[in-house]
């Protein structure tokens, strides 16, 4: 298992040698391993837990904004800035979630998707500490210490590392008998009541994890583009919604399914915006939400599924 | 006498203007094999939700292992050794049947590598040995529940709660089943059973409760029990003369 993981791993690591000198591709790795993680992130409450979450904007906003406020108002390093951040998304987690896990299916989403633009709304208004509508410009000056580097492969690297560290999260917990409640409830929660599993503590507790994560991410963006305002981090097509479509699309619930879909969608979706924006502007959210739907309507189990049943046609074939 | 495992002393369920369950008190000893029966309505399954925490009793008090359990939950009560099996078996149907024993195993067990090797003896127990890597949704019927009822073996339970696990089996599947389950009462389980098909009733249990509306109206040997002209009455109603 451990090596699977460690193969698995370099394998993901590959683009970012073969783009080490094209800041351009550099970029797009960069970005694909982050939405890969926080799909990751997502993926262990709305996947193991099949708890469909589209409020995980609002952990990603508090692990940016705290992140931020802090760096640019009390000149705390973004490294240490992280630590406050991940422990408030995960009190505001378990806070949120303690009601709204008394909703099930479609209802629980609606409730985090309104939780999502609450925040919004909320961060928008406050002129202090988040600088409302203005947002927050993080100024550059480069330095370990400031989480800001002047070679883009650093921050490609930093988000592998963010990367390496969900799946490994993910794959203890995979492992683990709060995995393997989160899999029991998901399928059935009077058949997990009646294994003995707490299905509320079970819930908050992959909640908080799948947040804490998340908050992670967060902090990680902002360091890396510099900027930040409510629409950034709070709209759901570009946030919440974004991490259960990429674990949906390579399949939810499995370990690899989030990372094979932002490998599918994140490149695809640049070269869209760069080759059909220009000529047609809209054209590229046209076509993406084309794929979309075809992935919708065919690969229901996501890229993971469908290479799952293919090799074991293949299998069948070749007996 | 030691105490009874399970002690249920005057429990009534009242729903809006039905009393579903009304004033059931019985003890199940340590080791006995006890099959509660009734018509359709009798308030069987109402009474085992109050026995296995999906439903709190209005009144009386439900007694296991000497604790009152009245206010516990399911997954409480599981804990405290009760396992249990559905009317309509719920496996886990998207994991494979090793993993839907594992879910029972940890109840008790930390460790992975501990909660497959429980799991793995029940799977042997229960004869799923051959089917650890499937799907539990690709399993029959039959093998289902004797999923289920593995699940609930990994927890070391002390006594497993039936709600007919032999509705839709053929015969033979039939035959298999109540040889487990004695097979188990040998080794010290003990069994509270709803079950319809009397044949099955008589087959293992040793002591039987009849339903009526909700009330008790008689409790003893199988024997006894099933042919006494109340129960056949209640059952299958009044012989024409």
């Amino acid at each position: 298992m451990a090596a699977k993981f460690v193969a698995g791993m370099a394998l993901v690591l590959v683009p970012t040698l073969l783009a080490l000198h094209n800041n351009y591709w550099l970029d797009i790795v960069t970005f694909t391993y982050l939405m890969a993680a926080l799909a990751g992130a997502w993926n262990i409450i709305g996947g193991f837990g099949g708890q469909f979450s589209l409020g995980h904007g609002v952990f990603f906003g508090i692990g940016a904004y705290v992140t931020a406020i802090l760096y640019t108002d009390a000149a705390v390093s973004p490294w240490l800035g992280l630590v406050p951040a991940i422990a408030l998304a995960t009190v505001v987690a378990v806070l949120i979630s303690w009601p709204a896990f008394r909703l099930r299916g479609p209802f629980f989403a609606i409730a985090t998707m309104a939780f999502n633009q609450v925040a919004f709304v909320l961060v928008n208004y406050l002129d202090w500490p988040t600088n409302g509508p203005r947002g927050i410009l993080i100024p550059f000056r480069a330095g370990f210490a400031n989480m800001i580097f002047l070679q883009r492969w650093r921050y490609a690297a930093l988000m592998f590392a963010y990367l390496v560290l969900v799946t490994a999260v993910a794959l203890l917990l995979r492992r683990d008998r709060l995995g393997y409640a989160l899999l029991a409830l998901r399928e059935d929660e009077d058949a997990a009541r009646a294994a003995g599993i707490n299905v509320l503590a079970a819930k908050l507790q992959g909640m908080a994890i799948s947040a804490a994560l998340t908050a992670i991410g967060g902090g990680l963006f902002v360091m890396y583009i510099r900027f930040i305002d409510p629409p950034t981090v709070f709209t759901l097509s570009d946030v919440g919604v974004r991490f259960a479509l990429l674990a949906l699309i390579g399949g939810i619930g499995t370990l690899i399914g989030p990372i094979l879909g932002a490998a599918l969608i994140v490149p695809l979706e640049n070269y869209l915006r760069g080759s059909l924006a220009n000529a047609w502007p809209g054209a590229d959210l046209v076509v993406l939400g084309i794929i979309m739907v075809l992935a919708a309507l065919f690969l229901k189990r996501g890229i993971a599924g469908a290479a799952t049943d293919l090799a074991r046609a293949l299998a069948r074939w070749r007996r | 006498m030691t105490d009874p495992l399970l002690s249920v002393h005057g429990a009534s369920k009242r729903f809006v203007g039905l009393l579903a369950v009304d004033d059931v008190s019985f003890d199940v000893g340590k080791g006995e094999m006890v099959s509660i029966i009734g018509p359709n309505g009798a308030g069987k399954t109402t009474l085992f939700n109050l026995l296995t925490g999906q439903l709190a009793p209005s009144s009386g008090e439900i007694r296991f292992r000497g604790e009152i359990v009245n206010r516990l939950g399911p997954h409480k009560r599981a804990q405290l050794g009760m396992g249990r099996t559905f009317q309509i078996a719920k496996p886990l149907i998207h994991l494979t049947v090793l993993e839907n024993a594992m879910v029972g195993a940890f109840a008790r067990l930390r460790a992975l590598r501990q909660a497959e090797e429980k799991a793995m003896l029940v799977l042997e127990e229960v004869g799923l040995l051959d089917r650890t890597r499937r799907k539990a949704g690709e399993l029959t019927l039959s093998e289902r529940r004797r999923l289920e009822v593995a699940r609930a073996l990994a927890m070391d339970p002390e006594l497993i709660l039936l709600d007919e696990v032999m509705a839709g089996l053929n015969p033979s599947e039939v035959t298999r089943a109540i040889d487990l389950y004695r097979q188990l009462n040998a080794r010290g389980l003990t069994f509270l059973v709803i079950e319809h098909n009397l044949k099955v009733v008589r087959a293992f249990a040793e002591r039987v409760i009849v339903l009526d509306h909700g009330a008790m109206i008689a409790e003893g040997r199988a024997e006894e029990i099933l042919s006494s002209p109340q129960v056949v009455e209640a059952y299958v109603g009044r012989r024409r003369t």
